[in-house]
């Protein structure tokens, strides 16, 4: 048996994970010298950033770029081994979580807040980000869940970080629901393994789509599928199980906050899109779910997906946007404003997975994309200025402040513009996301989806406008006059306004990468093909003929 | 529970649990056992000395130093010490899956020697999972006592 061959671009998938856990272990053994974390910290993060960079231009962007490569941990082959892939999907969102990791780690520097658990701060950062990295690199389903675990372990003490009572209630809560939803995981990815005897995603796609050659009844697929977007939604924070999402964004650091709003809930999305698309696409369960209205595309367990998802986006798009409105501080209204947001990143989604035509789920899924892309630089960036607002002011509640626009007018340009964003005014990049998730429900011809999210859209206005009136605006509080905020942090959310201009402005390139990764993530044949799962007779075949292992 | 009954008690199964735990821990990347359980089975043989003598035993009994009674749990020497255990063992885990990437093979991969003619035991197999082993050894022993020292004193 021979190992893969590893070729440059293959050492490339897995660098964006080594640069993460070579950070998590430096800033591990600096625990005393905090500068020199720091010092580690931003430059991994800079690090971290290029290697992205790298992953999209040689394997997805560039003219002759192979658009997927993959990386055999441990030199074992696939399926026996855990491959990492890394295709356009996973590039494109690696990207997303590059720029805001890179904006919250500067930010971390600048304001750390705790007292004892101050040294664990960035090992505990950089866990979270390896994490989202393994779960958007691995093409393995158990490997998925242990990285989701190495997320959550960080999420948990960022929860509790503060170490008040509030707190510690907030991280008793998640937690809990965590912990149900890994059992959960853990079933749902046991029953896979039970029925197709498999959880390499590329061998799974591979089975699933002849059933027959290799003995596999596949229908119970379809209600294990089921178990599993539960988790996933329960980690994108979709209604019903939405209701953790605003009492752990309050309890964590705002710039831990940022990355889990703009990162680990775009896990779930990435874990739903990749599974829906790329592994559950082909299968033929046999089972066909007729719903009124809706054109169902042949019979694989996507339509289920879709009759779910379209449920949950609509309540989240629905529960995220009035209780947005009520709430009477700034991170309230953002907690509240991502379950909304989560909602319109899952209507595209959903679209996708019951759409007949090829060409209007691809449409789907870019939609799907972009707008991820704007809620994470977003809302960001609106996590990231709540840490410089309570640095400055010691407070984020509406009722204490007032006139901040008048106290830091480029703070308040930022808010501004990632604002308008949110609600998707051109020539911003949320124009682009709502246009597309518009376009693409319009093509579908889902009216009742149509007006779900124009009331969502209006809802959108309502809260971002009230957020803006009641601290920007009026008449300043004492809190506010003698607030000083930090320019550095200014200049960072600065740069993700300029960020979020420059995506709407040259929307073209952008457009053309969100494309290449709707194109991966609906080509199971090119993914299953770039991972080659063999046969377990073939691999004795070729030891028993003097193979080297 | 420092009663005279768990105090013997302690004395006689100690040393055996740290027996069994280094032995699982030796012989587990071929057999059932590995780092993870040695260490598991190691912690365990601290919290029955740590039940049967207090928690300043160990400091004040073994190594011999002074324990201020007032102290900060988690600023306690011992405790440091498990924290740079799980630092130091996280790093070894670390450097032995990059180590493969010097040789040009993926991250993670593990290789064996086979020594002929070791006395005693003839022929032993060192693997170089065990480099890995002992990280998450380190790490394991190092994490669950640092929680059960700073919770045991809450």
């Amino acid at each position: 048996m021979t190992a893969t061959p590893v070729g440059t671009d293959s050492q490339l998938v897995i660098a964006p994970m080594l640069i993460v856990l070579a950070a998590a272990t430096g800033t591990l053994l600096l625990g005393r010298y905090p500068r020199a974390r720091a010092a580690v910290s931003l430059t991994s993060g800079i690090a971290y950033a290029l290697a992205v960079a790298a992953i999209d231009w040689y394997i997805v962007l560039a003219p002759d770029a192979p658009g997927i490569a993959t990386y055999q941990v441990g030199g074992w082959p696939a399926p026996f081994g855990i491959t990492l892939v890394a295709d356009g999907l996973s590039a494109f969102m690696l990207t997303m979580v590059a720029i805001l990791g890179v904006a919250s780690l500067v930010f971390s520097t600048r304001h750390l807040p705790g007292g004892e658990g101050r040294s664990y701060y960035f090992p505990l950062f950089h866990f979270l980000a390896l994490g989202v990295t393994g779960a958007f690199l691995t093409g393995d389903l158990f490997n998925l869940f242990v990285w989701f675990e190495v997320m959550l372990m960080a999420s948990y003490v960022f929860v509790a970080y503060s170490g008040g009572p509030q707190h510690t209630r907030a991280a008793f809560w998640y937690v809990t629901l965590n912990l149900v939803g890994s059992a959960v995981f853990l079933l749902g990815v046991g029953g896979i393994y039970a029925t197709t005897g498999t959880l390499n995603m590329a061998d799974l796609a591979q089975r699933l789509a002849e059933p027959a050659a290799y003995g596999l009844e596949p229908v119970p697929v379809v209600g294990l599928f089921g178990l599993l977007l539960s988790v996933f939604a329960l980690k994108a924070g979709l209604v019903p199980f939405q209701f953790w999402i605003p009492t752990a964004y309050r309890a964590a650091p705002p710039q831990v906050t940022a990355l889990l709003a703009g990162a680990t809930k775009k896990v779930g999305i990435y874990a739903i899109i990749r599974l829906s698309f790329t592994v559950f696409a082909g299968a033929e369960v046999g089972v066909e779910l007729a719903l009124p209205g809706m054109p169902i595309a042949g019979d694989s367990p996507l339509p289920f997906v879709g009759a779910a998802l379209f449920v949950m986006a609509t309540a989240s798009i629905l529960v995220g946007g009035i209780g947005a409105v009520g709430r009477d501080s700034l991170e309230g209204v953002f907690a509240y404003s991502s379950i909304g947001q989560v909602g319109f990143i899952a209507m595209p989604v959903a679209i996708a997975t019951t759409a007949a035509a090829p060409g209007l789920r691809k449409l789907a899924i870019v939609a799907a994309l972009v707008y991820a892309l704007n809620h994470t630089l977003a809302k960001g960036l609106l996590f990231l200025s709540i840490g410089t607002i309570r640095a400055a002011t010691g407070t984020s509640r509406f009722a204490d402040l007032g006139g901040l626009a008048k106290r830091s007018p480029p703070l308040a340009i930022a808010v501004f513009t990632a604002s308008l964003a949110l609600v998707g005014i051109p020539p911003l990049s949320g124009f682009f996301g709502k246009f597309l998730v518009f376009d693409a429900a319009a093509r579908a011809r889902a009216g009742p989806v149509l007006v779900v999210l124009l009331v969502g859209s209006l809802l959108t206005i309502a809260y971002t406008t009230r957020a803006w009136n009641r601290s920007f605006w009026g008449a300043q509080t004492d809190a506010v006059e003698t607030a000083t905020v930090d320019p550095v942090q200014v200049a960072v959310l600065a740069v993700l306004a300029a960020t979020i201009v420059a995506v709407g402005v040259g929307f073209e390139p952008v457009y053309e990468f969100a494309e290449l990764a709707a194109d991966a993530a609906v080509d199971t044949e090119g993914y299953v093909d770039a991972v080659a799962p063999q046969e377990a007779s073939d691999l004795l075949d070729s030891s028993a003929n003097g193979g080297d292992h | 529970m420092t009663t005279v009954i768990m105090r013997t008690t302690a004395r006689a199964i100690v040393p055996i649990v740290l027996v069994v735990s280094i032995s699982l821990f030796i012989e587990g990347h071929n057999l059932p056992g590995g780092g993870f359980i040695g260490g598991v089975l190691t912690t365990t043989a601290f919290a029955i000395i740590y039940m049967g003598f207090g928690l300043d035993f160990l400091e004040r009994g073994i190594l011999g130093r002074d324990v201020d009674p007032g102290k900060e749990p988690s600023r306690d020497r011992v405790v440091v010490a498990y924290r740079r255990l799980f630092a130091y063992g996280f790093a070894i885990a670390v450097v032995s899956g990059l180590a493969p990437l010097a040789f040009g093979q993926p991250f993670l991969t593990q290789t064996f020697v086979m020594l002929e003619g070791v006395p005693i035991y003839d022929h032993l197999e060192v693997a170089s999972a065990i480099a890995f082993d002992f990280g998450v050894y380190c790490v394991v022993v190092g994490g669950l006592l640092t929680i059960l020292s700073v919770v045991g004193a809450e």
